[in-house]
C-alpha cells in the first residue's frame, strides 16, 4: 500500500503531510512521556524487527504469499503511540533506503499505515477485549478469576481481538488510500474504492491471522516483554486515544467522506429502479468523481459496502473460532 | 522489498555525484520532486529538462544501468493499473501519462540520491532541519540493526525449514509465526543489552 | 595501595530465583592481567556486569564491589564507568552507531570533552586498534573481527584504568585472534578477561580465576592452575596443549 510519488497531487500531499506531522509529533511526545529510558532503544529495534518480519513469506496458494504489515501487532505489543513512531520509522527508511513509497507521498503513507492502521487497530483491539471481559462465556466472578488477566478467556479474547482489529485496520487504511488517490484524480473513487477495499478484505485476513499468531507466540514465551497491557478496566490512554481519534476523523472526513456522501448516486440508481426516486441531500463537498459512463459501476460501490459489512461479521466470527482453536480450554476450570 | 536490493557492495563507485554534499543533493531532489508533482503535464519543457538532468546525473554517478532500470521497474504494476483504469475515460490519456511520467522521474531522483549518499549523512541533514531527536535515534537504530535482524530471521527460518518434513500450510504458518515471535523477543533482549552498552560508556 | 578491583562476598540471583553468584571474592592489583575461566553458565558474564554497576538492577545486591577503592553505588556510577571499560560479548550490541567514527566518539562525547579532544581520542583509539582508515565505514558492513576491534577502540577512547573483556576472541578466525591478542598486549591498563581461549590466557595472563556455578573454585598463578589437569577437567575446562611444551618462567 505504499503510494509512490506522482500518484497523489499537491493538495493531497500537503494535507496528508500536515495531518501526519501533527499525529507523529503527538506520538513522539506521548512516547517520551511514558517510555522509561531503558526502553528507548526498543523503538529502533522494534522498527528493525518489523522490517525483517515483513520479509517473511507466509505461503498462501500457488505462488502467492502473505506478508505482515504489523501496525496493529506493534500497537498491541508496545502501545499505540509507540506503534505510530515505529511504523513511521519503517516507512521513512523504506522510502529513503529502498525507495518503497514516495517522498511527497510520505504524508499519505504515514497517515494510512502508521497512524490510522495502528490507532484504529489498537482501539478495536481494546474494544473487543472489553467485550470479552464483560461477556466472555466462561468469565467467572472476579473473586475466582485472577486480576492479572491471564487465563483462557483472556487469551482467547486477545487472539480474537487482535485478529479482528488487524483486519479492520487493514481494510480501513485501504479505503483511506483509495480516497487519497481519488481526491488526486488519479483513479476515480468508483473504481478505487471497490478495488482497494475488496482486495484488502482478503489481504486483511492474512494480516489478522499472522498478527494473532505472532502475538500469541510472544505472549506465551515472554509476556513480560509486552509493555502494553490494554487492561480495559483502567481509564489509561483515554486522552491519548481521543486526540488520535480526532485526527483520524479529520483525515477520514477529508479523504473518504466526500466520496461516501456521493454513494447516494449508487444507492440512488437502485432506488430509482424500484420507483422510490427520492433524492438524498447534496454532499458536503462537491463529489470530485465525474459521472462514470460504464454501466453497472455504481453497483460495484454499493456491493462493496455490503460486502464490507458482511465481511466484518464473518471475520469476527472467524476470529472467535480461531481464538477457541488456538487457546484450548483447560479441563479443570 | 528485499534487503539485497540495497546497493551496498564494497566496490562502491566514488563519482563526483557521490562526493557532493548530502544537503545539496537532498535539497535539489526535494525541489525536483515537489515541482514535478505540482507542474501540469503539458509544460513539457520542465519534464524533458528534468529527465535530461537525471540521465546525466545517472551517467556521472557510475551506478550500473541495469541496477537503475531494475529499481524503476518496481513502479510498473502501479502504472499499469492506472493506465488500465484511465483507458476508458475521456480525460484518460492525460491522467495516465501524468502519473507515469511524474512517478518515474520522482523515483529516479530518489534512487540516485539514496544510492550516492551514505545513510548517516541523510540522517545528519534530517537532524539539521530539526526533526525530533527521538525519531532520529529510532531511525538510526533501525538502520543499524535491520541487516542484523534480517540475517537472524533468515537463519531461523532456514533452521526451521531444515526440520520441517510436512508440507501442511497450517503447520508452516505456525512455524513462521513462532519464528517471527522469537525475532521480536530477541530484538527486545538486544535492545536491553544495547541500553546496557550505552550506559557502560557513560550515557545518561 | 588500593586494589584495582576488590570484590567481597558477591551474591546475585536471577529473576527466576536461581543463584548466579554465590559469594564471590577476589582482589586484582593495578596492572595485573587476569583471566576469568569457567564453563558456560558459570556466571562469568553476570559477574562482569557487576563491575560497572549495570547489575544488580536495583543496586541493593549482596556483597560489595570496589573499583580503585570506591564502592560501586548509585551515586558514583558515572565515575566508576569512567574508570572501567567493559567490552561486551556480542559486538553488535556495543556498536550501535552508524559509522565507526561516531561509535568510537560516543564515549568521549559522553565524558563531556570538546570536539577537538574527541577527534584526537578517536584517532588515537582507532590507531591503537589497527583501524586507522575505518572511520567512515558503516558499522553494519564490518567483518566480525573488525567489529570486535571497533568495540575495543570505542572503549579505549574513554581511556579507562581497568579494561574488562567478555569473550573477546570467540568467533574469530585464527588471524583475527592473533591480531586481537597482539592489540591487547600493547594496552597497559589492568585487564580482566573472561574467556575460553586458553591460548590467549597462556600468552597474556599472569593469573587465573576459575568460576564454576557461581563460586570461585581456584585463584592463583596462571601456569600452576592451567597445568593442574584434574582441576581443569573437573570444571569444564582442559589443560591447554601449548603448555605441554612450555616450562614455567
Amino acid at each position: 500500500m505504499h503510494i509512490p510519488d506522482g500518484f497523489i497531487d499537491g493538495k493531497t500531499a500537503v494535507v496528508t503531510a500536515v495531518i501526519s506531522a501533527v499525529g507523529v509529533g503527538f506520538a513522539l511526545r506521548q512516547v517520551r512521556r511514558e517510555l522509561p529510558p531503558r526502553r528507548v532503544p526498543l523503538l529502533g529495534l522494534a522498527a528493525a524487527f518489523l522490517f525483517a518480519a515483513q520479509m517473511v513469506n507466509f505461503p498462501v496458494a500457488g505462488g502467492t504469499s502473505g506478508h505482515l504489515v504489523g501496525g496493529t501487532l506493534v500497537a498491541a505489543l508496545l502501545g499505540p503511540s509507540a506503534a505510530v513512531v515505529v511504523v513511521t520509522t519503517v516507512l521513512i527508511v523504506q522510502c529513503f533506503l529502498f525507495q518503497d513509497g514516495g517522498v511527497m507521498a510520505l504524508g499519505a503513507n504515514v497517515f494510512n499505515m502508521a497512524i490510522l492502521n495502528s490507532v484504529i487497530g489498537y482501539m478495536i483491539y481494546r474494544m473487543v477485549l472489553q467485550l470479552f471481559r464483560r461477556f466472555g462465556r466462561d468469565a467467572l466472578p472476579r473473586v475466582l478469576v485472577p486480576q492479572s488477566g491471564i487465563g483462557p478467556t483472556y487469551d482467547r479474547g486477545r487472539v480474537t481481538a487482535i485478529a479482528f482489529a488487524a483486519w479492520c485496520a487493514t481494510v480501513l487504511a485501504a479505503i483511506c488510500c483509495a480516497g487519497q488517490l481519488a481526491w488526486s484524480g488519479t483513479i476515480p473513487w468508483l473504481v478505487a474504492f471497490p478495488a482497494m477495499a475488496t482486495v484488502h478484505m482478503f489481504i486483511g485476513v492474512g494480516e489478522g491471522l499472522i498478527s494473532a499468531l505472532v502475538f500469541l507466540a510472544v505472549y506465551r514465551a515472554r509476556p513480560d516483554l509486552i509493555t502494553e497491557t490494554a487492561l480495559t478496566d483502567q481509564p489509561q490512554r483515554l486522552g491519548e486515544l481521543v486526540r488520535y481519534g480526532l485526527l483520524v476523523t479529520l483525515g477520514v472526513a477529508v479523504f473518504v467522506a466526500p466520496f461516501a456522501c456521493s454513494w447516494p448516486d449508487g444507492l440512488d440508481s437502485v432506488a430509482e429502479k424500484f420507483g422510490f426516486g427520492h433524492k438524498m441531500a447534496a454532499p458536503l463537498l462537491p463529489a470530485p468523481a465525474p459521472d462514470y459512463q460504464m454501466p453497472g459501476i455504481h453497483w460495484a460501490v454499493g456491493a462493496t459496502a455490503v460486502a464490507g459489512a458482511a465481511g466484518s461479521l464473518i471475520v469476527f466470527v472467524l476470529a472467535l473460532l480461531m481464538g477457541r482453536w488456538l487457546v484450548p480450554k483447560p479441563k479443570d476450570l | 522489498m528485499s534487503v539485497h536490493l540495497v546497493n551496498h557492495h564494497h566496490g562502491r563507485p566514488d563519482s563526483t555525484v557521490h562526493r557532493l554534499p548530502a544537503a545539496l543533493k537532498l535539497g535539489v531532489a526535494l525541489v525536483i520532486i515537489v515541482a514535478t508533482v505540482l507542474v501540469p503535464i503539458h509544460w513539457r519543457a520542465w519534464f524533458i529538462g528534468v529527465a535530461v538532468l537525471l540521465v546525466l546525473t545517472a551517467g556521472l554517478s557510475q551506478l550500473p544501468l541495469f541496477f537503475l532500470f531494475r529499481r524503476l521497474l518496481v513502479l510498473s504494476p502501479f502504472v499499469l493499473g492506472v493506465v488500465l483504469v484511465n483507458a476508458f475515460q475521456p480525460t484518460g490519456r492525460d491522467n495516465w501519462l501524468t502519473v507515469a511520467v511524474k512517478s518515474i522521474l520522482c523515483l529516479l531522483t530518489v534512487i540516485l540520491v539514496s544510492n550516492t549518499t551514505p545513510f548517516s549523512q541523510i540522517l545528519r541533514v534530517l537532524k539539521s532541519i530539526r526533526v525530533p531527536a527521538l525519531l532520529i535515534t529510532t531511525i538510526a537504530l533501525m538502520h543499524r540493526y535491520l541487516f542484523v535482524l534480517a540475517d537472524e530471521v533468515e537463519r531461523m527460518r532456514r533452521a526451521r525449514a531444515s526440520r520441517t518434513f510436512t508440507r501442511g500450510r497450517r503447520f508452516h504458518w505456525n512455524t513462521l509465526a513462532t519464528v517471527v515471535g522469537q525475532l521480536f523477543i530477541r530484538a527486545s533482549e538486544r535492545a536491553e543489552r544495547i541500553y546496557d552498552a550505552m550506559c557502560a560508556r557513560g550515557w545518561k | 595501595m588500593n586494589a584495582a578491583i576488590e570484590i567481597t562476598n558477591l551474591k546475585y540471583r536471577y529473576h527466576d530465583g536461581t543463584e548466579a553468584l554465590r559469594g564471590v571474592s577476589f582482589r586484582i592489583a593495578p596492572g595485573e592481567c587476569v583471566a576469568l575461566l569457567g564453563p558456560n553458565g558459570s556466571g562469568k558474564s553476570t559477574l562482569l556486569l557487576h563491575l560497572n554497576g549495570i547489575l544488580p538492577e536495583k543496586l541493593s545486591g549482596d556483597g560489595t564491589v570496589k573499583i580503585l577503592g570506591e564502592p560501586v553505588a548509585p551515586k558514583n556510577l558515572e565515575t566508576i564507568r569512567r574508570r572501567v571499560g567493559l567490552v561486551f560479548q556480542d559486538p553488535d550490541d556495543q556498536l550501535f552507531c552508524p559509522t565507526v567514527q561516531e561509535d568510537v566518539a560516543f564515549g568521549p562525547q559522553q565524558l563531556g570533552l570538546g570536539d577537538a579532544e574527541v577527534a584526537a581520542r578517536v584517532q588515537k583509539a582507532l590507531a591503537q586498534a589497527g583501524l586507522a582508515d575505518f572511520g567512515r565505514r558503516a558499522t553494519h558492513h564490518l567483518s566480525h573481527g573488525e567489529k570486535r576491534r571497533a568495540c575495543l577502540a570505542g572503549v579505549l577512547a574513554c581511556e579507562p584504568a581497568i579494561l574488562i573483556l567478555d569473550e573477546p576472541t570467540s568467533d574469530l578466525d585464527p588471524r583475527g585472534r592473533r591480531e586481537f591478542k597482539a592489540l591487547l598486549r600493547q594496552i597497559p591498563a589492568t585487564k580482566l578477561i573472561a574467556t575460553h581461549d586458553l591460548e590467549l590466557v597462556v600468552e597474556l595472563c599472569s593469573r587465573a580465576i576459575v568460576l564454576d556455578r557461581g563460586s570461585v573454585v581456584a585463584d592463583g598463578p596462571m601456569f600452576e592452575l592451567l597445568n593442574d589437569e584434574k582441576l581443569m577437567l573437573e570444571h569444564g575446562l582442559e589443560r591447554p596443549h601449548i603448555l605441554r611444551h612450555q616450562h614455567p618462567h
